[in-house]
């Protein structure tokens, strides 16, 4: 049954998935990395920026014309914009003023934001699946470079890629930026921080931003990938994607990555060992076994390097 | 300063709100509850309506609306009006035993519904405790019936005989011998492909994959790679349309052009839509074609005209429902529900599929399922012996 050809084919597959979850997973970490924070709204973001480049690829395409990529690198655009808006908005409205709370506090008005969001797009904008225009996926999903027996997509290349560069991205901004020194000394005391002329309301903002920015990103990604968008979106691969980061240590980038594709490989290969409806059970286990092993996650030791 | 940044953001939820707010679409058509003087009969209407199988629930109780309307304006049941009240299970158990309570206490007398197997057997329990008649215009869960409750009734068919009917053809008339077989894990998806799994290997197949998968998934990638490695010649999707569609194209991206097969659960247009208007190997189990029975033109035509768009196929079950329950309470010139249960298991009702009799258990006593394709934009009955 499982030959080797089709075993190459499960292990992309896993991969393909895993680096769908490390594109939601590096914004949960990020956040968690400065503020200590879950951001469980993150996932909602995620899903308000599949929407957005939608209804703007429906907007551009009605206003100039079926222009595929144009249309679909300003979809991805508005939708990077939005979901910035939406970031930042969480960020002012929802948990600034409970920095200094209790922990569970922020933790129970994240929570709260992220059902806000979803019944609010639930009753505003879709109570159904909407599919993805196929117009604008067709010319990543229909060519492929094939190595071997294996046919790799350019949409799951190019998701693989945009997971990779992502993540060296915001790898450089921390390390080696001036602006990932603050974000760095943020993220250790913030009081301190602020001492030396850190501005860090700015820094936090600045982090939900950006987050949000790349959520869109993964959203687009992932509608193109799965084909629909649902208000849901946000609820499922947000709890793999957090799962994900916590598996690689949260708050530690490239653990965020690891841990998506740890995941969505044992998701995959469980499917073609045990059968899908295995999924959940094997993916858990595996995030028990790690975190009895190891209970800052894969990579989470260095507490200082966190952000 | 930093209340100017607050209500900013503020705003700024608001506007961004609102503008997705106006790109949507104007479909607000769901079934309306129309204003009767009392002392009015209630009927409650559950069904799916919200999330990725609203279209299938919607037309259903559009249907019942549409039977309801028309007693209506012939002057009512036993010289009252028809109330509705139509409420949304969300397609999940835990919801619709919510709704089923709700019903009850709102005073209705009887029920249509619920289409999902997994909302209408929790349901079911709590209308048999209230005394209130259920008639299921979709679900084909066998269990439904199979609990002895005296005022459970179903208008379609099961999936014992649905499963029977979808096996036997992939065996008989596609000549497969070895298929796989996806489920969505709930009470109508696996119920139904584990009953053709069993009538496909009673003939001599083998089913070479029987998984399922979690209904909020969307991802099938590694299923679909499985699928390719078992060697499968056909392929069975015991679930709804609403991850059948997308799964039956990824399966055609994957280059996997096996024959696609499923139930009633993918008999919708939203398949068709998603799957694309000629979509060849899509083969739907469903009740019989009544587009070519004379009786259901004018129920389409009203259909049409009301809601603008072609009926759904379980508009037909709705519209049947409604009808035979209005029917037996005037036969049995009381609400009574064990008055009115007798009247349905005693005697025949003519609807627009037929003259229908239940059996003692509320089943139909007869039942045709037939296998329909995708053609022409449209889902199309196929010859009985192609």
């Amino acid at each position: 049954m499982s030959s080797g050809s089709t075993l190459m084919e499960i292990v992309m597959d896993g991969i393909s998935r895993g680096a769908v979850y490390a594109l939601v997973a590096l914004g949960y970490t990020m956040v968690y990395g400065v503020l200590g924070m879950i951001n469980f709204a993150h996932g909602e973001v995620f899903m308000i920026g599949m929407f957005a480049c939608v209804y703007a690829i429906g907007v551009f395409s009605v206003a100039w014309g079926d222009h595929a990529l144009l249309n679909l690198g300003l979809g991805i655009l508005v939708a990077m914009i939005f979901s910035a808006a939406y970031g930042y908005a969480n960020e002012r409205i929802a948990y600034r003023r409970l920095r200094k709370a209790h922990a569970l506090a922020p933790l129970t008005s994240a929570i709260g934001i992220s059902t806000f969001l979803q019944y609010f797009i639930f009753l505003t904008v879709s109570k159904e699946k909407v599919p993805f225009p196929r117009f604008y996926s067709d010319f990543l999903t229909s060519h492929s470079l094939t190595i071997g027996p294996l046919e790799i997509t350019y949409l799951r290349l190019a998701i693989l890629g945009t997971t990779l560069l992502i993540m060296a991205g915001l790898f450089h901004l921390i390390n080696r930026t001036r602006l990932g020194i603050a974000l760095r000394a943020t993220a250790q005391d913030q009081l301190m921080a602020s001492l030396v002329g850190i501005p860090v309301d700015k820094i936090i903002a600045f982090t939900f931003i950006l987050g949000s920015a790349l959520a869109a990103i993964a959203g687009v990604m992932v509608a193109m990938y799965t084909n629909v968008l649902v208000f849901d979106a946000g609820y499922r691969v947000g709890l793999k994607a957090f799962t994900a980061a916590i598996l690689g240590g949260i708050g530690n980038v490239p653990g965020a990555v690891l841990g998506a594709m740890i995941l969505g490989l044992t998701e995959a290969l469980t499917t073609l060992q045990f059968g899908s409806e295995w999924n959940d059970v094997t993916t858990f286990a595996v995030l028990m076994l790690v975190l009895l092993l190891r209970p800052r996650g894969l990579l989470g030791e260095r507490v200082a390097d966190k952000v | 300063m930093r209340k100017l940044h607050f209500l900013l953001s503020l705003a700024i939820v608001f506007t961004v709100g609102s503008a997705l707010t106006g790109c949507q679409k104007a479909d607000q058509s769901g079934p309306g509850t129309p204003a009767a003087p009392p002392p009015s009969i209630k009927i409650g209407l559950a069904a799916v309506e919200s999330g990725s199988d609203a279209q299938i629930g919607a037309t259903m109780l559009e249907g019942s609306q549409i039977a309801v309307d028309e007693w209506n304006a012939k002057g009512g049941v036993l010289g009252r009006k028809i109330e509705t009240i139509s409420l949304d299970d969300e397609g999940k158990p835990d919801k619709a035993v919510n709704v089923a309570q709700t019903l009850v206490d709102d005073g209705v007398i009887a029920v249509l519904g619920h289409l999902n197997s997994g909302c209408t057997i929790p349901a079911s329990r709590v209308y048999n405790d209230a005394k209130i008649i259920q008639i299921t215009p979709g679900s084909t869960n066998p269990l439904y019936t199979e609990q002895n409750y005296s005022y459970a009734f179903r208008i379609c068919g099961r999936d014992d005989q649905q499963g029977a009917v979808a096996g036997a053809y992939m065996y008989d008339q596609l000549k497969l011998t070895k298929i796989a077989i996806l489920h969505n894990k709930t009470a109508y998806g696996e119920g139904l492909a584990t009953e053709v799994k069993k009538t496909f290997e009673a003939r001599g197949g083998t089913v070479t994959m029987f998984q399922g998968i979690g209904q909020d998934e969307n991802d099938f990638s590694a299923n679909i790679s499985v699928i390719k490695g078992s060697g499968a010649e056909g392929f069975f999707w015991g679930g709804m349309y609403g991850q059948g569609g997308p799964l039956c194209v990824k399966m055609r991206q994957s280059g996997l052009t096996i024959p696609f097969v499923s139930g009633d659960g993918c008999f919708d247009q939203s398949f068709v839509n998603t799957v694309g208007g000629n979509a060849p190997d899509i083969y739907l189990s469903f009740g019989p074609d009544y587009h070519k029975i004379p009786a259901a033109q004018p129920f389409l035509d009203k259909y049409k005209a009301k809601y603008g768009h072609d009926e759904g196929g379980y508009s037909v079950y709705g519209y049947d429902a409604a009808n035979v329950l209005l029917t037996a309470i005037d036969q049995a010139q009381s609400t009574d529900a064990d008055k009115v249960a007798a009247v349905m298991k005693s005697r025949s009702f003519d609807t627009i599929l037929g003259k229908i009799e239940f059996d003692s258990k509320g089943d139909l006593k007869t039942t045709a399922f037939v296998l329909w394709s995708v053609k022409d934009g449209k889902l199309q009955s196929l010859p009985a012996n192609p």
